[in-house]
């Protein structure tokens, strides 16, 4: 029986190649007891996850009888989103001059952010990879220190880039360059450390030194991943821009902020709608470089 | 005729009990192709390894070009490894680089590393690697991509790499082992032809003894870490293969090393 769990079986894995076979007889029974207890295992991780699911379903306690009255509160609400029945092609106007400037910046943030995150991810992911470079605990610690900067979301960095550099943008843009550069951090140290080992071999056996190992048989093979990674963190870093703004950090969240709690519907509505749009257009252009070099 | 390499009583374990070469003493002299045959994991690519210092082994002593390996630092290496060409099963070229780049890569311990880190490479060794392509028969294949490539393809731009090294001795671990018939032969016929033209000496592993009877000098058989056999290829009996070739633990088979 085949288990694809962590470890091999034990009958593979700890004999040496030169022993000879222990007998058939208990070579089966072993075997057996092998293939029990990896059932057992299998129906334990099984019990367990269902467990798990009845656990958080349960725990929410959903409640659905306001859900008749939330949705006719809400959709009384939402109908004021859309500018419906109106010529009031002034208010257009100065909406869009009003809004123009914060999308500017959502979009510069973003950029900015994955520029900046990019450039001081890859010298920190040859510290955190673990290929001979740098030592084993060195580059532990930098993993380390990237996971549990990873875990904090990026509204608490926001927060603190707002009290430290003031409100607007420049506060967004240096809190999301730190969340990419953490993130891109890891993700470039895993790339480096995914390289197929046999050009590195190659180069070393033509007697290349360590810096032409890297600069032949590794980047070649990691730069397209860091650049589309870089990309696909700039359709993500568009989002983040305008959930950093809500906290007062400039772009187009700040805006909806502002919108919503001036009770002004139809701005919001067009807010969330430049948002749609931009976001798409980056996801489409961005998804396109990618293809042309993947 | 002179030795290129000389080994004498060569050990080696990856762990502390189970050793992978055991007690290995063989030479190899200037225009010799010598063949050493054997199962997965009896040690042949180790013994490759150790030959060019990519393993250390540890024991016995390997001389290659009458410097002791293990005694050199890591650039007396270097300057071993320049003089050393090597073959691989996988080929092991750099995918995501051109064709004039991965033999340009044998050149690399030729120039200076600030100069290679920006592909400024002398015009002559830039010469010398295309000159060296359309000796295995791929004149304007520069500008390809690797990936792109066959098998067989890439297999010759790798000894295009270990001839713009202009290695006095190549080593070729398995390099005919990912081929089909034909481009085994092919592949084959142009090592042979490199170790002419350059008087160099050759030593690969391989487990086709008929390929190794048709263009080798001689034919070494490798069992568990230990020679069996040493002798010319016209002199090799079918009982000294079936001695090596013999699968009788199957522990042999699992892992290639």
């Amino acid at each position: 029986m085949k288990f694809y769990g962590a470890t091999p079986p034990a009958s593979k894995m700890m004999r040496p190649d030169n022993m000879p076979r222990t007998e058939p007889v208990t070579g089966n029974m072993q075997e057996r007891m092998q293939s029990v207890r990896q059932n057992a295992g299998a129906w334990f991780s099984t019990v367990l996850t269902g467990a798990i699911a009845v656990w958080a379903f349960h725990g929410l306690q959903f409640n659905f009888s306001h859900l008749s009255t939330g949705i006719a509160r809400q959709s009384s609400q939402l109908v004021h989103l859309f500018p419906l029945n109106r010529g009031d092609w002034f208010y257009d106007l100065a909406l869009m001059r009003t809004l123009w400037d914060p999308l500017q910046a959502t979009m510069q943030m973003a950029i900015v952010g994955t520029v900046v995150g990019a450039l001081l991810a890859f010298p920190v992911s040859f510290a955190a990879a673990r290929t001979g470079y740098f030592p084993r605990p060195i580059s532990n610690l930098v993993k380390t220190l990237l996971n549990v900067a990873r875990a904090v979301p990026t509204l608490v960095y926001a927060l603190v880039a707002v009290s430290l550099v003031g409100l607007g943008s420049p506060a967004g843009a240096s809190a999301i360059a730190f969340v990419t550069f953490i993130s891109l951090g890891k993700l470039y140290a895993e790339g480096l450390e995914s390289v197929a080992p046999g050009p590195i071999e190659a180069v070393r056996a033509a007697g290349g030194n360590s810096v032409q190992v890297f600069i032949f048989a590794m980047l070649p093979q990691v730069l397209p991943l860091y650049l589309s990674t870089m990309l696909y963190s700039l359709e993500y870093n568009i989002k983040d821009s305008f959930i950093v703004g809500i906290v007062g950090a400039g772009g187009l969240g700040f805006s909806l902020q502002n919108a919503i709690n001036l009770y002004k519907w139809q701005d919001a509505g067009v807010i969330i709608f430049f948002l749609v749009v931009l976001v798409n257009l980056v996801d489409y252009i961005s998804y396109r470089v990618r293809k042309s070099f993947s | 005729m002179t030795e290129v390499i000389a080994i004498e009583n060569l050990t080696h374990s990856y762990q502390a009990k189970t050793p992978v070469l055991d007690g290995v003493t063989l030479s190899v002299a200037r225009g010799e192709i010598v063949a050493v045959i054997g199962l997965s994991g009896a040690g042949k690519s180790t013994l490759l390894r150790c030959v060019n210092g990519l393993v250390k082994p540890t024991g016995g002593t390997c001389r290659v070009f009458d410097t002791d390996v293990a005694a050199l630092s890591e650039s007396g290496k270097r300057l071993l490894r320049r003089r050393i060409g090597m073959i691989f099963q996988e080929f092991n070229l750099v995918d995501r680089s051109s064709v004039l780049t991965n033999v340009l890569i044998g050149r690399l311990a030729y120039v200076p590393t600030l100069a290679s880190c920006f592909h400024r490479f002398p015009a002559q060794d830039v010469a010398l690697a295309s000159a060296c392509l359309a000796q295995v028969g791929l004149a304007g294949y520069e500008k390809r991509w690797a990936r792109a490539l066959s098998g067989g393809q890439k297999q010759r731009v790798a000894i295009a790499r270990a001839m713009a090294q202009e290695a006095q001795l190549i080593l070729a671990d398995e390099a005919t082992a990912n081929l089909d018939a034909r481009t085994k032969t092919k592949i084959m016929e142009i090592i042979q032809d490199v170790a002419r033209q350059r008087q160099a000496a050759v030593l690969l592993s391989m487990h086709d003894i008929e390929l190794a009877r048709t263009y080798c000098t001689r034919i070494v058989g490798l069992r568990q870490g230990r020679i069996t056999f040493d002798s010319p290829a016209s002199e090799v009996s079918e009982a000294d293969v079936d001695e090596v070739l013999r699968r009788n633990s199957a522990g042999e088979q699992d892992d290639e090393t």
